[in-house]
């Protein structure tokens, strides 16, 4: 984005002041506004689509695999597409290693475990259709949206194949299949991440493009189930040449993240739990 | 447009158009360990018929189909009236549970008419079993049984979505009875009603809350004017109504997923198993790692087990191995105490140990000792058919009268099976008579399998009801040509003639004119069915000319028609001694196809240019016109050629083509061909009573090694074009080597009692050694040895050329590379393949896609294969019974040879009549503990009925009395030989 020096001082100006003055009249610790919808993709195991304010949009699908858990590194991977990237461009690269470097620590592995020998594999499929702002923020939530709306198919079979080997089979019924965050155990929600701004002395969540643009540093912060949690790293979200980050910002981060962190699980939780009918939602 | 409608039951579905719905179906498939997510759309019509011919309203929904056709409407208006249970004028409809239980009596003639098959039912029968299904699918093409199949899930107004947490059966038994709700209110003003046939308790109850009119099948049949005839027919029911005691257990089989785990990582194996006939408590299973087959021992571990049946076995631990029976065990002699154990608690056997094991199984088997052993531990393919059998005599209660259906027993023909419990009312009345029964199924609480009677055959040893036993226990089509058949023939039927005009059209044009050849066809006294005519004659040039004529079958025969696959089916013609089951109408048989003399007949031709030496110099094959001089018998034949005065250019003909044969067998011989011996006899039968009258050893002419030579000759040329035009799926015909396992213990026997030895190097060293092995002073040995030595050939197949490498095609009996049945069309369905792939390689015509298709030819090659064996097995059981009948009345004394030797009895053989028997070792003597089983010598000692001791070996020369008496448990005749 192209910024006159007069827009650009004006931007710096407002968001140094204290408390920040933002360019859409939003406090420090406030989200835009996005549109989330769940399970609409009828061949996923689950399945998400968020929308932001500025025209971002994001899709995420979620699909399993039965793997023999011995011959798998890991049980779960990301990729991440963004319409007009390259697929192996540095900008995709950095987004899948921030999110795996969550995603592999925090998740809850012991769900996916089926039998001794078996697991599900859990392939992460992201689609940035559009993006203004630094698109991980808008990528974590959807992903949050898509894991907690994921059903994996019921065993049938014998769990301890130890001894014996048994081929997995699964009940037919798509219903009887168990979702693999269950609603009300609020311990084991999948991770967030979220990108916060850094201008003077002030931090702010969830920066737009413009002023992504003016800032002077950038931090992502993981959060877990209301902790903080790794990945905690620093990142340039402008074009130009980044200021130092001082223990204040991020401990001021730190604090804005934990308070809002609570607020965005819930309101996601409330968009899994509205039963969304995949047929209406194609036809 | 874009309404979106929601079902009573809360789903959704969405007009696409008018009559055109959509609805969503959403379910997880389980597959090789995997578990995907499947959404499929499904469409929903509103124009799809009750198909009552009573119905006002349907007939105006309706809409043609893509051909133009509307659907028929079949149900009658005047449908069986029962006063009995208020059920009045009704049409059936029939749960799933009801059609694969009582097939048999829902096809036969006597019920089960004007009946409404739901969707929902057709395709649980079609994934439970793949053969029931073809049959309900036949009977809705028989019109006269007036079924039909009931699109209730495309059907709007009978579909219905799955509820949550609802289980598969239960969807589909909830949309039956939607089905049965629908006709009832559809056709409540025309007055039929409809009644749901289902023996699912749960099912049943259901139905009647909703005031469904609903009966099990067996308060149905009561209901019927006919109930007593079909009471006996209604398979056993699963129930434990009528409380047997828990006779044995049986262990459990695994569950799916562990027998699939199990067989993917090798610790399970899957395999048919072969029942031995000398021991029915012993069968082996062929094990894909294990070089010898593994061995099943004593009831337990065959676990319900029948003959034939696709099973999954296990690895026994090394204490439970055995060494494999030399002792014969029959039906009655089974000692409780040779069943494996039950005392043993269940031990987990780990995988890891499973393999460990399996390594020393190998080990084992290559030495000579203990032999390891197996269980079964599943069951995927049952193999059970219609069986024929009687009822055992001691298993009725003679006293009993009454009409209470009590259980017997019913003894199967075939020994390897067990005896199956049915129940009946008419048991005394059915002793003493061929009965045919099928299987249902055999809990693991009882100690025989159930069944249900399906019908009688006639008395015991009648000729029409034991050839008809014969002809079902070989699986023999033996029902007349149906329409569709007879449709394909030529409508001029026995008028047909080799049209005058022979430019008419494209493919007459193609044919050669032969008809100026001297051409003779040289077959069996009294044979109708002629295949092959020949002739040769000298060329300036002093090579010969010989042609070899085949009835030209495929020219009515076209592919695809019902002609065709009658006749593929078939696979051959049965020769019983009486009888002859064709593969193809008589018409074309025995006239439109046969070359018989003095009539133009269409031919396939091979026609050779020979030299002195009787060598090719040269080959052609061509579609042809015929006419046949003369059709000789084999004696006919030989005495023309020998007769000196008999100068005409027929004869003349003929001797060349004995000359020629001559020296292309003595070819063969060198080559080495094998030459061996089968006792196979010729019954004679008295002309006026068709009683068997005599039985004689067929004897061979040289008449008959000449026709042999030419087929032989023509076989091969064809198999090499053939295989040149199409190297993927040329129709061939191969015999491996034997393996020399198969000859171990007859070289053991031979070296130690004869001092002679059968080499195996090659088919040559095997005819040469098998010519060395004579016994100067008894001829007969060296041909008991050739009958020996047959039994452990190896069986010669039909194949296609894909499946083979070249090194593989060799038949090893004749001692060609390449070989191929082409000379009898009309009898066989390989040669009829044959001539089709010859056709296309010469130009003729095209090839149908079948015969070019791998996996097609994979399919009829394995049926035709079954269909040959089977012939062949009910040829002898013929030949068996009939030799039987003559026996019964020439009780003899006869020479006979020891060619068994168990530790509890021997089988002796006795050439005249081509029969063996097994003689126990309680018929020899009096007093069983002074006998002595030396296995290393092959020799038995006892203390004869005259209380001297004897000693018996194998290939040992007796005289036995025979006598042929009738088995009271099996109803089979067989020899009873008294060693003298």
């Amino acid at each position: 984005m192209i910024l006159s020096p007069a827009e650009r001082s004006y931007l710096y100006d407002s968001l140094s002041v204290q408390p920040p003055v933002r360019p859409d009249a939003r406090s420090a610790h406030q989200f835009r506004p996005i549109e989330a919808s769940c399970s609409f993709l009828p061949n996923s195991n689950g399945s998400s689509r968020v929308r932001l304010s500025d025209g971002g949009e994001a899709i995420v699908s979620v699909k399993t695999q039965v793997v023999l858990t011995k011959n798998e590194s890991s049980l779960i991977s990301i990729d991440v597409d963004i319409n007009k990237e390259r697929d192996d461009s540095n900008f995709i690269k950095n987004l899948i290693s921030s999110l795996e470097s969550i995603l592999l620590k925090k998740f809850p592995i012991e769900k996916l475990k089926l039998t001794e020998r078996y697991s599900f594999k859990v392939y992460i499929d992201c689609f940035i259709l559009s993006h203004n702002s630094y698109p991980l923020g808008l990528l974590s939530l959807c992903i949050y949206l898509a894991l907690k709306s994921t059903r994996l198919p019921l065993l049938t079979s014998t769990v301890n194949d130890r001894e014996i080997e048994e081929q997995p089979t699964f009940n037919d019924d798509w219903e009887a299949s168990k979702k693999l965050f269950e609603p009300s155990e609020h311990q084991d929600d999948p991770p967030l991440l979220f990108v916060v701004g850094i201008i003077g002395n002030n931090v702010f969540i969830d920066p737009s493009n413009e002023e992504e643009e003016v800032s002077e540093n950038g931090l992502i912060v993981g959060f877990a189930n209301g902790e903080i949690v790794p990945p905690v790293q620093s990142t340039n979200l402008s074009n130009r040449d980044s200021k130092g980050i001082s223990p204040k910002h991020i401990l001021k981060a730190y604090s804005m993240v934990r308070n809002c962190g609570k607020e965005v699980v819930k309101a996601l939780n409330t968009v899994v739990s509205s039963d969304d009918d995949v047929f209406t939602s194609i036809y | 447009m874009s309404a979106i409608e929601t079902a009573v039951s809360g789903n959704p579905k969405k007009r696409l158009s008018s009559g055109l719905t959509v609805t969503q179906k959403v379910f997880v498939r389980s597959r090789n360990g995997g578990a995907t997510k499947v959404v499929r759309e499904h469409y929903l019509r509103n124009d799809i018929p009750c198909l009552s011919k009573s119905c006002k309203r349907c007939p105006n929904i309706v809409k043609a189909n893509a051909q133009g056709e509307f659907p028929n409407f079949v149900l009658e208006t005047d449908p069986l009236f029962l006063k009995n249970g208020k059920i009045g004028k009704h049409y059936l409809i029939l749960d799933t549970n009801i059609i694969l239980s009582a097939i048999d009596l829902i096809e036969s003639n006597l019920s089960f008419y004007d009946v409404i098959i739901p969707q929902t039912a057709l395709e649980e029968v079609r994934n439970k079993s793949f053969p029931i299904y073809l049959r309900v699918r036949a009977l809705c093409k028989n019109e006269e049984k007036r079924f039909i199949v009931f699109h209730n899930e495309f059907k709007e107004e009978t579909f219905l979505n799955r509820n949550k947490d609802e289980s598969i059966n239960d969807y589909n038994d909830r949309l039956i009875r939607e089905v049965a709700k629908f006709y009832a209110k559809h056709l409540s003003d025309v007055g039929i009603n409809v009644v749901l046939l289902t023996n699912d308790r749960n099912n049943l109850s259901k139905a009647l809350n909703e005031n469904i009119i609903t009966k099990t099948l067996s308060d149905y049949v009561e209901l019927l004017p006919n109930a007593d005839e079909l009471r006996d027919l209604v398979p056993s029911e699963f129930s434990n109504d009528f409380s047997r005691p828990n006779e044995v257990s049986y262990p459990e089989y695994f569950s799916t997923s562990r027998i699939n785990g199990g067989i993917k990582n090798g610790t399970l194996y899957q395999g048919s198993i072969t029942i031995s006939s000398y021991n029915f408590l012993e069968g082996s299973v062929s094990v894909p790692s294990l070089p010898k087959p593994l061995l099943v021992i004593g009831r337990e571990n065959l676990n319900r087990a029948f003959n034939g049946d696709l099973c999954v076995v296990e690895l026994l631990p090394r204490d439970k191995w055995r060494k494999p029976s030399s002792t014969i065990v029959d039906d009655e002699v089974i000692n409780k105490n040779d069943v494996a154990d039950n005392e043993d608690n269940e031990i987990i056997i780990s995988d890891q140990e499973r393999r460990l094991l399996t390594q020393e199984a190998i080990e084992a088997q290559n030495s000579k000792e203990i032999q390891p052993t197996g269980r079964v531990v599943g069951i995927i393919k049952r193999s059970w058919r219609l069986y024929v059998g009687q009822i055992a005599p001691n298993s009725i209660n003679q006293s009993h009268t009454g009409n209470a259906p009590k259980s017997c027993f019913v003894i199967l023909m075939d020994r390897t099976l067990p005896k199956i419990r049915i129940r009946t009312r008419r048991a005394k009345e059915l002793q003493g008579k061929r009965i045919v029964i099928g299987v249902d199924s055999w809990p693991s609480t009882s100690k025989y399998p159930e069944g249900h009677f399906v019908r009688t055959l006639g008395e015991i040893e009648s000729a029409e009801a034991e050839t008809e036993a014969l002809l079902l226990e070989h699986d023999v089509e033996y029902s007349p040509f149906s329409k569709n058949v007879l449709d394909c023939l030529p409508k001029e039927g026995h008028d047909w003639k080799v049209p005058v005009d022979l430019q008419a059209d494209e493919f007459i044009k193609k044919r050669k004119d032969l008809r100026d050849k001297l051409v003779c066809s040289i077959d069996p006294p009294g044979c109708v069915d002629i295949d092959d005519a020949l002739h040769a004659v000298k060329l300036p040039n002093g090579n010969y000319e010989v042609g070899v004529h085949i009835a030209d079958v495929t020219n009515f025969v076209k592919s695809g028609t019902a002609l065709d696959h009658e006749g593929a089916n078939r696979g051959t013609s049965v020769y019983l001694v009486d009888k002859r089951i064709d593969m193809l109408p008589m018409l074309l048989g025995t006239d439109l196809c046969s070359l018989k003399p003095y009539v133009d007949r269409f031919a396939f031709s091979v026609l050779w240019e020979l030299d002195e030496n009787a060598d090719i110099v040269n080959v052609n094959f061509t579609k042809s016109i015929i006419k046949s001089r003369e059709a000789f018998s084999y004696e006919q034949a030989q005495l023309r050629i020998d007769n000196p005065s008999q100068k005409d250019d027929l004869t003349e003909g003929m001797r060349v083509l004995l000359k020629l044969s001559k020296i292309l067998k003595q070819k063969r011989l060198d080559a080495g061909a094998l030459n061996l011996a089968s006792p196979e006899v010729k019954v004679y039968m008295d002309s006026e009573t068709a009683d068997p009258g005599e039985v004689e050893i067929k004897k061979l002419l040289d008449t008959n090694s000449l026709v042999e030579e030419f087929m032989l000759l023509a076989n091969i040329s064809v198999a090499r074009k053939i295989y040149d035009a199409f190297p993927q799926t040329a129709m061939l015909r191969r015999h491996a080597p034997p393996p020399a396992t198969n000859f171990e213990t007859l070289n053991n026997m031979l070296t130690i009692r004869k001092k002679m030895y059968v080499s195996l190097e090659s088919s040559k060293a095997l005819a040469d050694s098998l010519d060395r092995c004579v016994d100067p002073e008894d001829p007969y040995f060296n041909t008991l040895l050739r009958i020996m030595v047959t039994r452990c050939m190896m069986a010669a197949e039909y194949f296609s050329s894909g499946s083979y490498s070249y090194p593989e095609f060799r038949h090893y009996g004749l001692a060609v590379d390449i070989y191929t049945h082409f000379t009898s069309p009309i009898r066989r369905y390989c040669d009829v393949v044959a001539h089709r792939q010859l056709a296309a390689a010469i130009g003729y015509e095209t090839l149908d896609p079948s015969h070019r298709d791998k996996n097609k030819m994979e399919l009829i090659v394995r049926n035709i294969n079954k269909r040959h064996r089977n012939a062949q097995f009910a040829g002898r059981a013929s030949i068996e019974y009939y030799v039987g009948q003559v026996m019964r009345n020439n009780e003899s004394k006869q020479e006979g040879y020891i060619i068994k030797i168990f530790s509890n009895g021997i089988v002796v053989l006795v050439p005249k009549f081509g029969v063996e028997s097994l003689i126990k070792l309680d018929q020899l003597s009096n007093d069983a503990n002074t006998s002595e089983f030396d296995e290393n010598n092959y020799s038995l000692k006892f203390k004869d009925t005259n209380g001297k001791m004897r000693t018996v070996h194998i290939f040992d020369k007796c005289e036995v009395e025979v006598k042929s008496k009738l088995d009271e448990a099996t109803g089979k005749r067989r020899a009873q030989l008294i060693l003298v």
